[in-house]
């Protein structure tokens, strides 16, 4: 329980009835996409920078936790409010402030949802790349949190490729600006960058500038069948040596085909052990010959059919298999656990190896259906979280899966962060050396520690 | 608390991964900007009372009741979690531990006592000049002050009640010489009370295409905002005596025009009467037969003796159609296959209007601001009449439309259809 003094400090700050506490609104921002929920003490939503600025120096001044929360569909625990605390949502910061079509980028407040501003970027001809799955429901200062990714990554990268410069509310209530609005700067530390993917726990997002990119003129989509999951794994690694880039490479195996067909019955081969999900785009004359030379390549490789789509009625029917996984994995087994660990794109064959391996030495079924573009696999366990004997080997199998990937020369999060759930892990990805250094960075941000802790770090001692 | 509830709770809650999708499509949610009131919260809000975590509290039942029921969450779930049922039996738990609210009791003792039902409303059709301020086309009316057992807001129009019922105006049987087809006439409440016109215009269709129409005197309110605000007890009273007024009757097809009639029909009544062996099976058989007017009409082979219509129209998907009947393309057909129409689809034709039954009557400022956006979809088609499928939503959207200024009227789909074959002499 937070003191009342604070409470009511904050009351005054923010107006009567602007803090809540009854117990409705506590559980509904105690959890995020993830297993694990901790009650926050307080609720509170700031309307703009002041009172942001308001909100950090009470928490501040008594060192109470604040955890930024956008729309909550993190996968990585970002916004679970470890240590309680205020979570501080953002989502009245719902403004496009600027589209600037001469020199290509926007200025975007954080509560703004992915999905719209992506929508009022192409109405204007220009391009959003970034396109996480929760799309829909996610708001922009989340991704820039998190770095989010999406099917598209593989040619056109992250969210922090696309991060000019940001406005942050400090953890004493201090306003400061980063990066502008030209695109060649060089000079001093890159603190977007920095900032880009620290999960609320350097500084609470406030404005975002973003580069925008011109829309390609064409897309076109084909699908590659494979009687051997090992064959779709080496035509990833084949495409990008070749120096073709897709604007997405979506891999499904077997499981995740059954499933799917079980769902939809819309006639998918189900006899085939992986299919690849792919889409170039550019002018007409290189969708043409990208094209060409990505079906000589999967053929190359052991594809055993190939389909293109030319329509977009055809693309979209191809698409909708990719589509509807979420859903028919629902029909198999009520709890996915899904993990974003990316390695290289030339060790893709032997990470789905170990991933099957890992699966079938704890007996639990796993589907992969990810990027495979860029190395992100996408395994999902399904499971059942009611079963608690299951759930402790899916966390083995979890832990496991984290050190084949680190071990492949990869990364604990190809897009979904670090949060709690990987915390645990960094220190093996990041080296002892990487680690303190982090947290030095941590340290200078925010020394008192009171920005979303337990998150990224596991040892306390600096709170 | 009944295993069978809790099993249906603890199975649906097993399901949801929490990814929140559900924001992106809440109309609700989007208005009020608040967790606790979106599907994912209300689930962690019932998952939080199974693990004694929280009472049934105000705080709770204001969040379930707080809900158009308009499916949109459940259909967008990744997952298929039936968040419609979940919050369905919550809001029938908590009836049966706190009782239903004062404004809702009233209402529905009222609708569970036909005859006085029947003689209040036609009382306040005669009276209504008295309490409500007419509008100037005569279409509705501003109460001239709250009435608390309606929950009116001061603000809002309704309709002038009709004169007569449609039911009482109807003979119980509309013969026809060589009939092709018998079917069984479900009115609902509003075509009842409120839009006897489209009733009329439904038959005066069936007619023209050499059906015979019954309509049983004893049908009663299909139930749906009685059982779904909680009331499963006097629910069930009313879906029993529909289903004996129709189960016994020699037609083809029993047609409703009424969207949420017409869901309840088809699967609500099973829903409600799961456990119950007799009656059951009854819905079960009634339900194979049951259809939507515009549905019934996509398969028959419809009389397109149509008269030239010259009008520019859009459609609104009522959720009970659209989300929970799968209906969306016959009406447009319906439509579209009128000579001299001009249809411009609306942006978000199928996003809620927020009248959501009786949530418009506790919660009207949500309802307005879910409306308002429904209206500006309307205001950039600039139609001659906005055609729709349901009349709680043609009720809403013309409230909506008045608020604004805007000067357009809604009808439902039948009565174009009945336009048109009337300007060809066909009734």
């Amino acid at each position: 329980m937070l003191d009342l003094k604070i409470l009511r400090e904050l009351e005054e700050t923010l107006g009567r009835g602007r803090v809540k506490t009854d117990m409705e609104s506590l559980i509904s921002y105690s959890y995020d996409g993830t297993f694990q929920e901790r009650l926050p003490d307080a609720v509170v939503k700031a309307h703009d920078v002041s009172e942001v600025s308001n909100i950090m120096k009470i928490s501040g001044a008594y060192g109470v936790p604040v955890v930024p929360r956008g729309a909550g569909t993190g996968l990585s625990g970002g916004v679970v409010p470890l240590k309680g605390g205020i979570v501080l949502e953002m989502t009245a910061f719902n403004k496009i402030i600027e589209i600037n079509m001469r020199n290509k980028y926007a200025i975007v407040e954080p509560g703004v949802y992915t999905n719209d501003f992506a929508e009022a970027v192409e109405k204007v001809g220009l391009f959003y790349p970034p396109d996480p799955a929760s799309s829909k429901s996610s708001t922009l200062g989340g991704n820039v949190a998190e770095c989010a990714g999406g099917p598209r990554g593989v040619k056109y990268g992250v969210t922090k490729d696309y991060v000019m410069g940001l406005e942050l509310v400090l953890p004493d209530g201090e306003i400061l600006n980063v990066g502008n609005m030209v695109d060649g700067e060089t000079g001093w530390f890159d603190l977007p960058l920095l900032l880009t993917g620290s999960e609320g726990t350097l500084g609470i997002i406030t404005k975002i500038i973003f580069r925008l990119i011109d829309n390609p003129e064409h897309k076109q989509t084909l699908l590659a069948k494979y009687d051997q999951v090992i064959d779709a794994g080496k035509t990833v690694s084949s495409i990008i040596k070749n120096g073709v880039i897709p604007t997405t490479l979506e891999i499904m195996d077997r499981t995740t085909i059954q499933a799917v067909e079980n769902f939809l019955k819309i006639g998918l081969d189900t006899e085939k052990d992986a299919f690849l999900l792919l889409e170039v785009d550019g002018s007409k004359y290189e969708v043409a010959k990208q094209l060409e030379q990505v079906k000589q390549i999967c053929l190359e490789c052991g594809a055993v059919e190939v389909e293109t789509a030319s329509t977009k009625e055809e693309s979209d029917r191809l698409w909708k298999a990719r589509r509807s996984i979420s859903g028919a994995c629902g029909k198999i087994n009520p709890t996915k656990i899904g993990e974003d660990a990316t390695v290289p794109r030339s060790k893709i064959p032997e990470m789905i190896v170990r991933l099957r391996e890992i699966a079938k030495k704890y007996q639990l079924k796993m589907v992969i259906f990810g990027h495979a573009g860029d190395g992100n696999l996408h395994p999902n366990i399904l499971t059942d979280k009611r079963n608690s004997e299951e759930m402790e080997r899916v966390e083995k199998a979890v832990s496991e899966l984290f050190n084949a990937a680190v071990s492949l020369g990869g990364t604990l999060s190809g897009e979904h962060g670090i949060g709690y759930m990987k915390a645990p892990f960094l220190k093996m990805e990041m080296g002892e050396t990487g680690y303190q250094t982090l947290k030095k960075v941590k340290e200078v941000f925010d020394p008192k520690g009171v920005l979303n802790p337990g998150k990224m770090f596991m040892d306390e001692e600096m709170f | 608390m009944s295993k069978h509830r809790q099993e249906i709770w603890e199975n649906e809650l097993a399901k949801c991964i929490k990814c929140g999708t559900c924001r992106s499509v809440c109309q609700v949610f989007q208005s009020v900007d608040d967790e606790s009131y979106v599907a994912r919260g209300k689930m962690r809000l019932v998952d939080a009372y199974l693990n004694n975590k929280i009472n049934l509290t105000d705080g709770l039942a204001q969040r379930m009741s707080m809900c158009l029921m308009c499916k949109a969450c459940t259909a967008s779930c990744p997952s298929g979690v039936k968040t419609d049922r979940v919050f369905l039996e919550m809001r029938n738990y908590l009836a049966e531990e706190k009782g239903l609210s004062k404004v809702k009791r009233m209402a529905f003792t009222w609708l569970k006592y036909r005859n006085i039902f029947d003689f209040s409303l036609r009382f306040g059709a005669f009276f209504q000049g008295l309490v409500f301020k007419g509008l100037p086309d005569r279409n509705g009316r501003i109460p001239r002050f709250p009435i608390p057992v309606a929950g009116f807001n001061q603000r809002r129009i309704i309709p002038t009640l009709a004169k007569r019922p449609l039911r009482s105006m109807l003979p119980e049987v509309v013969k026809i010489d060589k009939p092709k087809m018998r079917v069984a006439f479900f009115t609902g409440c509003m075509m009842n009370y409120v839009y006897p016109e489209s009733g009329l215009a439904l038959v005066d269709v069936l007619r023209a295409n050499d059906i015979e129409v019954v309509t049983p005197k004893k049908q009663q309110c299909c139930g749906t905002p009685i059982f779904t605000s909680g009331d499963f007890k006097t629910g069930r009273l009313l879906v029993k005596q529909n289903l004996t007024a129709f189960c016994d009757l020699d037609v083809d097809a029993i047609v409703a025009g009424c969207a949420s009639g017409g869901v309840a029909w088809k699967h609500e009544f099973q829903t409600i009467l799961e456990e119950d062996d007799e009656m059951l099976p009854v819905a079960k058989k009634l339900a194979e037969k049951s259809y939507d007017i515009s549905e019934f009409l996509s398969k028959i082979e419809l009389n397109n003796n149509f008269g030239r219509v010259e009008k520019t129209v859009t459609y609104h998907d009522p959720c009970h159609l659209n989300r929970g009947q799968g209906i969306s393309k016959e009406p447009r057909d319906l439509i579209k296959a009128i000579p001299g129409i001009k249809f411009i689809e609306m942006s978000h034709a199928d996003n809620c209007c927020g009248s959501g039954g009786s949530f418009n009557l506790s919660y009207y400022e949500v309802s307005r601001d879910i409306n308002n956006k429904k209206v500006k979809s309307i205001g950039e088609v600039k139609p001659d009449i906005v055609l729709t499928g349901c009349s709680a939503c043609r009720m809403h959207i013309e409230d909506g439309l008045f608020q604004s200024g805007l000067n357009i009227p809604v009808r439902h789909t039948i009565e174009l259809l009945a336009e048109s074959y009337r300007k060809q002499g066909v009734i």
